[in-house]
């Protein structure tokens, strides 16, 4: 799940709030908040917990397969700076 | 006061010239050759660099669907600061609604990118920052932001949820 999609729930986004709010908190103290059961806080604490993971991680690989993309360019630029160069001098 | 905050980071260093790392920023033609990786290819790229001007970056996936990425350029430091707002857009780079895209309203419809260009000498560090400007979820990311200070407040929301 989307991280924008786990937080349009309340409940999940109440959680992030608290959390926000108080800083680190275990998930007893979560459980006590709420009048779901704590398996119910649970169930949102990990797909709160996936989504984020998810959210950076996709976003790390996207954008490290396009720097990976971008280092070749460079260093294609930096050969033809190069050969430029070596004309220049001729 | 700015609603923008601190979302996702990422940085890279380059063995080359800061100059050469701007230049593969803010040319279409270079942009076009790494914009879409992989599988991807960037079939078009328009750039208006100037502090307002608009940009459109186009990537076609593997089955031909294009994903454009329109924006405008806030602030324009040459060679050291590009800072833009982005969004899906048209051919025309006007924004198009997340949810037409097919994503989740929720998600956000504007988002800021500041990239950072260093010169380290012979090589160069990039560092891309990306921020979000979406009421709702900002106002949880700025409470989370305040306590935590500049860390990435997704990064440390993940942790603190690690209970």
């Amino acid at each position: 799940m989307d991280v924008f999609e786990a937080l349009a729930a309340p409940t999940r986004r109440e959680i992030v709030e608290i959390l926000a709010s108080t800083g680190k908190l275990s998930a007893s103290d979560i459980y006590q908040r709420f009048d779901a059961s704590p398996p119910a806080i649970s169930q949102h604490l990990k797909i709160l917990r996936e989504s984020i993971d998810e959210w950076t991680q996709k976003m790390t690989r996207i954008w490290n397969k396009r720097l990976d993309a971008l280092e070749k360019v460079l260093q294609a630029e930096k050969e033809k700076l190069r050969s430029n160069t070596k004309k220049g001098r001729k | 006061v700015s609603k923008a905050k601190h979302e996702f980071k990422i940085e890279r260093i380059f063995d080359a010239p800061r100059q050469l790392v701007w230049n593969a920023w803010t040319t279409p033609e270079l942009v076009m050759q790494w914009w879409g990786p992989d599988y991807f290819t960037s079939p078009s790229c328009k750039i208006d660099l100037q502090e307002g001007g608009r940009f459109v970056f186009c990537m076609r996936g593997p089955d031909g669907t294009d994903f454009l990425n329109g924006g405008i350029y806030r602030e324009i430091v040459p060679i050291e600061k590009l800072v833009s707002s982005i969004w899906f857009s048209n051919e025309q780079g006007d924004l198009i609604e997340p949810a037409d895209y097919g994503f989740d309203p929720i998600f956000p419809k504007e988002q800021h990118q500041k990239v950072i260009f260093e010169d380290l000498g012979d090589s160069s560090r990039l560092t891309i920052d990306y921020f979000v400007e979406s009421e709702e979820i900002l106002e949880i990311l700025r409470k989370v932001q305040m306590r935590e200070g500049w860390e990435t407040s997704l990064n440390k929301l993940a942790r603190s949820l690690t209970v």
